[in-house]
């Protein structure tokens, strides 16, 4: 008979599992620094800006990395980039 | 939080592909993949014709991350949807689920064998140190972390193609239409970043599919 | 999602679906030439004004792009977010559910019945019931099966299932060699299954004593047997529907996905994976009953297609018709007394 243990074990087993599978599971995995489990990805803003790069920010300061990019961003206004000249 | 978005103004757009250029060129795009192209609708017809720049627009709920039978897309804190090549196993299914033909493999594909995915990055390079050799070999530049924009934007001649913080560039687009006094479609966005929630500024009026 | 959503929305998506693939040429608002008519028009009465630019890249069709690629001059495509509904929702969900209840349901139907043994003494004189060609056509379509429905399995649930048990690294790696082993065994499974369907095809045609055995399911539920043929109508159920009917449904729409370098469009391999995610389903619940009948359900049936011999008394108790046939002379059988009988019997 423990054959049909292992096969009763067997089924269990995979009821278990299948079950698992049948929750309304929200797919859509949204990141969050720490949480997703697959490779961790650095954030921008921790990165020292490049030597010799215009762009300047605080170091892990994430504020004033977007205050850089934001105003970055203007480069791609002519109604601001005209008034420069 | 910045919210990294692209629009494209098809009233500027000239369909130069200086955008698909300066992509393939700052990332080293593996050869056949194309991660940005310029599509003209009604091409040739005067007075009917229109290009897009089209790349990975960056869902808010991205179909590629929801149908990936691994898992391996996330989005960045700055709303840029990544993927790690090391997960992927080039099934196809995020080309079957994307809106806009952002994925795209480096092989053909009979059996099945694609490659891994490639797609835009938002110039955001990957899950990779930032800016060290795996990361560039991968995935690209990443220029988000040199404090810089994509380069098909940044480069744009004709700033058809603007990139960055989503509310910022609608305030660019905004500003633009008012002084055209029409025409304020934004392409692609209630697609990509669906109806507005609270708290997020909303598309620019009149925005189109 | 609502929850009305989840019901209506996929019943939407699979009209939109059908349509999609079919008639996505002409489903558009308006064909291209009248909606460049408009646009022309409209950029003289409101200038700045591309509704109808916009309304055909809507409509899908293609444009002009200088990108090579398969389909790289569609600008958009929605029939994307329509299979991605169903994937992640029905199919992913009743799919599931389908399964479990399945297994559920055998292993209910196994601790209430039991194994349905022998009622007689074994004679020891054998018959042979499955030839060379029958049990190699048999096994291999039974091997390939097993692995297309792991591994098929595993991409289809395997990140709800096994991806927060076991890891992204390790799912990663066994998602790979599922999908690679998928796509390679699955040609095999398809030669396999045709030989099955070969070997079998002729005494799986109905007959008349097949009503009998729908009608009173076999005889399961209480007292004897249906007489049958060489085969009974539920074995001739699982051929035509689950070998036949789902083998060659997932053969067809699974070689479309196998060879994306045919330029098929998107559309087609989404239809294709709805086909194949729907069949497979079905088809692995099919096939968990036969597996069960075949092994632990009745006594004997694993031996039968193992060695290729039963006894007399397991082909009289269960395929009476057969057994008879075989004992007046109207099918030739081999058979096999003695000690090599005993020697089959006991494997
Ligand atoms: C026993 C029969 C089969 C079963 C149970 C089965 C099951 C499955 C399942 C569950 C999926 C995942 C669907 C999804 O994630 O949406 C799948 C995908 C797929 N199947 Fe099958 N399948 C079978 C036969 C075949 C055959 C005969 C072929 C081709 C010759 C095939 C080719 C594919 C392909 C190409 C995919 C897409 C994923 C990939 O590239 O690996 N399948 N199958």
């Amino acid at each position: 008979m423990s054959a049909l243990k292992w096969v009763a074990v067997a089924a269990a087993a995979a009821a278990a599992f299948g079950l698992a599978g049948c929750g309304e599971h929200e797919q859509v995995v949204v990141y969050k620094q720490g949480k997703y489990q697959g490779k961790p990805d650095t954030l921008p803003w921790d990165n020292a800006p490049l030597a010799w790069g215009t762009a300047k920010w605080e170091k892990g300061n994430e504020k004033s990395w977007e205050d850089e990019l934001k105003s970055r961003t203007q480069n791609q206004n002519e109604y601001v980039r005209i008034q420069h000249y | 939080m910045a919210r990294m978005k692209f629009l494209c103004d098809a009233e500027r757009c000239i369909a130069c592909n200086g955008c698909t250029t300066a992509c393939k060129n700052e990332n080293e795009v593996p050869w056949g993949v194309n991660r940005r192209r310029v599509v003209t609708v009604n091409d040739g017809v005067p007075g009917a014709e229109k290009s897009i720049s089209v790349a990975c627009m960056h869902c808010s709920d991205a179909p590629c991350m929801a149908v990936c039978p691994v898992d391996c897309f996330y989005h960045t804190e700055e709303g840029v949807v990544l993927h790690d090549k090391d997960l992927c196993i080039g099934c196809g299914y995020c080309f079957y689920a994307c809106p806009f033909g952002a994925p795209q493999f480096p092989q053909a594909g009979a059996f099945g064998l694609r490659g891994k995915m490639d797609k835009c990055t938002f110039c955001a390079g990957g899950p990779e140190p930032d800016g060290s050799e795996a990361e560039f070999e991968k995935y690209g530049r990443n220029r988000l972390a040199e404090g810089k924009l994509p380069l098909c934007a940044e480069m744009c001649a004709t700033k058809a193609l603007l990139a960055g913080d989503g509310d910022v560039i609608a305030n660019i687009y905004r500003e633009r239409v008012t002084v055209r006094g029409k025409g304020s479609e934004v392409w692609g966005w209630a697609t990509a970043y669906g109806q507005p929630k609270g708290g997020q500024k909303p598309a620019p009026q009149g925005a189109k599919s | 999602m609502s929850n009305l959503g989840r019901i209506v929305g996929p019943i939407a998506v699979i009209a939109a679906l059908a349509l999609a693939g079919a008639a996505q040429a002409q489903t558009a608002p308006g064909t291209q030439q009248q909606l460049i008519q408009q646009q022309q028009q409209r950029r003289v009465e409101q200038p700045l004004n591309n509704a109808p630019v916009w309304k055909e890249v809507r409509s899908g069709r293609p444009q002009f792009t200088s990108i090579p690629g398969r389909e790289t001059n569609v600008l958009i495509q929605s029939s994307g977010q329509t299979w991605r509904a169903l994937r992640d929702g029905p199919i992913t969900q009743y799919g599931g559910w389908l399964l479990v209840i399945v297994v559920l349901a055998i292993a209910g139907f196994y601790f209430v019945r039991g194994q349905i043994k022998l009622h007689g003494a074994p004679t020891g004189r054998m018959i042979e019931r499955f030839g060379g060609f029958d049990r190699v056509a048999h096994w291999s379509t039974a091997i390939t099966f097993c692995v297309m429905a792991v591994t098929g399995l595993i991409i289809l649930f395997g990140k709800l299932v096994l991806l927060p048990v076991i890891g992204y690294t390790l799912f990663a790696w066994l998602a790979a060699l599922s999908k690679n082993l998928h796509n390679f065994v699955g040609p095999l499974f398809i030669l396999s299954l045709l030989a099955t369907i070969v070997a079998f095809v002729r005494d799986n045609l109905p007959q008349a004593a097949d009503l009998k055995w729908i009608a009173t399911a076999g005889g399961m539920f209480g007292g004897r047997e249906v007489p049958s043929g060489r085969f009974n109508a539920g074995e001739k159920g699982w051929f035509w529907i689950g070998v036949v009917i789902l083998g060659i449904a997932m053969s067809v729409t699974g070689l479309i996905m196998l060879f994306p370098n045919f330029d098929q469009t998107r559309a087609t391999m989404q239809l294709a994976n709805i086909v194949h995610g729907i069949g497979a389903a079905l088809f692995v619940a099919l096939g968990l009953g036969h597996i069960y009948m075949g092994t632990l359900g009745v006594q004997g049936a694993y031996q039968a297609m193992r060695t290729g011999y039963v006894d007399e008394t397991w082909a009289k108790e269960h395929h009476q018709l057969w057994h008879d046939d075989i004992k007046s002379g109207k099918i030739q059988a081999k058979t096999e007394e003695g000690a090599l009988a005993q020697m089959q019997r006991q494997h």
